[in-house]
């Protein structure tokens, strides 16, 4: 094996790792602020349950809580435990990367000729966090999300909220529940200690830093041996451009507050379509990402993103270049 | 008379597990932050951040360490299994990124690449020839493509050497706008006087530009009077 390929996937490895580590802190220090404000996440279930307002009112908390899609994996997993609707918490996970003003102001500056980008780039992050939130609504949460993840979150929901068979032998044999019990809350959650806090939030950060790793070594990996021309080689034609462009973003797996710049390089080469689509997918998934989004979903979850999240991609980047070419 | 809650011999509190793999990646940061490898992996914007990511981690885990070792609960709990793994695996990962320094090939990185071709519209077209750079250099030839405007300036540029298919090896620089892994490559031909420098060596070239006819039509070309062989600098890339 070529030893200068080896050297140049370390450092691309190392470069993808610090660049992305202030971020991840980032999104763990909001969340780890998010439980001490506002323990047991009473506002994070005031949040809409509707199939389509629950994904716009979390896609619309981006603006709020400005994370990139290392740091923002945290944030959602910390609004899942804190009872949010899943459709707003898969909402946010989805859209919140492109929905930042960090994220549209540094579009606005790699493409200030090119108002369309402007609009289309969050409108097209809406429509397929939406068109996921709904996708990923037909799995049940308990074959959806983590285990561990799944028993935090149902300490956090109403007993109404959990399925019966999902609720342990006590609550089922009980007898005498009321339906005053049933949608009761849990009781007023007390402020985690100092302590509680720099544990969770510790173990949050090492857990997400390690599967953080483990996504840049395959991103550095795969970049390194698969030569960036190739998927590039097809810029000009309309279908094939917007899936080497997505497969790019897949493989890049760049932090999406800088992934405009990245684009900018390529622009001219490529279709306005496989423009679009290569700043819409890859901030909900690349191969960076697939570990951190492991934390949150089960394989089945993961994939169906996958699949999703590409199938409305091509669709939208498909449309603009029926519109813009 | 109450009693003492059991504390699990230090090794195995997690608290100070928690705090020492915390300290790890604060070393991480810091020592990417002081030993010069930022400026081989990163946009300089990005610096201050990793820096304070680092600076704010080493808080976090010292007061990690002292909660393990003063606070009664988070002393009381025992480190897990999956902790001791999680332990092993950060250590190996952190110390050898801190230990193997990034020595990227940059003609290897380069190679796979396809050239960066944005042009600069803001670009300061009063700097005398023999102060551009090479990245302003291919930017001027991109907005003023005819290569008989600059035929005959002084040109004093540095950069490494790039092996091109087909055609003698060119000096190039590598452009990044986030991290190295969107390095894109400029370059410019040269008309090396004698058997071109292996791939990879940092060169500092004199001359002046000349036009050539070749198969993609005239092109303008280096005509070094002087070439040096410099070590890599300390900031290879630009923005």
């Amino acid at each position: 094996m070529n030893p200068a390929r080896l050297a140049t996937a370390w450092a691309l490895f190392q470069g993808l790792l610090i660049e992305a580590l202030p971020f991840l802190l980032i999104g763990v220090l909001i969340s780890a602020a998010a439980r001490w404000f506002a323990p047991g996440g009473q506002w994070l279930r005031q949040l809409p349950s509707h199939p389509v307002l629950g994904p716009l009112s979390g896609a619309a908390l981006g603006f709020a809580l400005p994370a990139c899609e290392c740091g923002n994996v945290p944030v959602a997993r910390q609004m899942l435990v804190g009872g949010a609707p899943l459709g707003a918490a898969l909402g946010f996970l989805f859209a919140a990367p492109v929905l930042n003003p960090i994220v549209l102001a540094s579009t606005w500056a790699a493409f200030p000729n090119q108002p369309w980008l402007l609009l289309a780039r969050p409108l097209g992050a809406v429509l397929v966090a939406v068109g996921l939130a709904l996708l990923l609504r037909l799995v049940p949460e308990a074959e959806l999300l983590q285990a561990d993840l799944l028993a935090e979150r149902r300490l956090a929901l109403p007993l109404s909220e959990v399925s019966l068979l999902e609720r342990r032998g006590g609550v089922l044999g009980g007898g005498g529940l009321g339906g005053g019990a049933l949608t009761a809350a849990p009781g007023r959650p007390r402020r985690p200690s100092p302590a509680e806090l720099f544990r969770h939030g510790g173990n949050e950060f090492l857990q997400l830093a390690l599967l953080l790793v483990l996504g840049c070594l395959l991103a550095a990996l795969v970049q390194t041996f698969v030569p960036r021309s190739w998927l590039l080689a097809v810029g000009g034609a309309p279908t094939l451009s917007i899936l080497a462009l997505m497969l790019l973003a897949l493989v890049v797996s760049v932090c999406s507050s800088v992934d405009a710049f990245l684009a900018l390089s390529f622009a001219a080469q490529v279709t306005p379509g496989a423009l679009l689509a290569f700043l819409l997918l890859g901030p909900v998934i690349d191969l960076k990402l697939v570990g951190l989004l492991g934390l949150l979903l089960r394989p089945r979850g993961l994939l169906l993103t996958i699949a999703g999240a590409s199938l409305l991609v091509l669709l939208i980047g498909q449309w603009i270049n029926l519109w813009r070419l | 008379m109450t009693p003492l809650p059991l504390r699990p011999p230090l090794p195995q509190r997690a608290a100070l597990q928690r705090g020492l793999l915390l300290a790890l990646w604060a070393l991480v940061l810091l020592r990417s932050s002081t030993d010069g490898r930022l400026d081989l992996l990163l946009r300089a914007a990005f610096h201050p951040l990793v820096a304070l990511a680092g600076l704010l981690l080493l808080l976090l885990a010292l007061l990690q360490l002292r909660l393990g070792l003063v606070d009664a609960a988070a002393a009381a709990e025992r480190a897990s299994r999956r902790q001791g793994l999680l332990l092993l695996v950060t250590v190996a990962f952190t110390l050898a990124v801190v230990v193997l320094p990034p020595a990227p090939s940059f003609a290897e990185l380069a190679g796979q690449r396809p050239r960066d071709d944005t042009a600069q519209e803001d670009l300061s077209f009063v700097l005398p020839p023999a102060q551009r750079s090479l990245t302003d250099w291919v930017r001027l030839l991109r907005s003023q493509p005819d290569p008989d405007l600059f035929a005959g300036d002084p040109v004093r540029i540095s950069g490494f050497v790039l092996p091109m298919a087909g055609e003698p090896p060119q000096i190039a620089r590598l452009l990044v706008r986030c991290c190295l892994a969107d390095a894109a490559p400029v370059g410019l031909p040269v008309r090396w006087p004698g058997p071109p420098p292996p791939p990879d060596q940092w060169l500092r070239l004199e001359g002046r530009m000349a036009v050539t006819s070749g198969a993609d039509g005239r092109q303008l070309v280096v005509l070094p009077s002087r070439i040096e062989l410099i070590a890599r600098p300390a900031r290879p890339l630009e923005p």
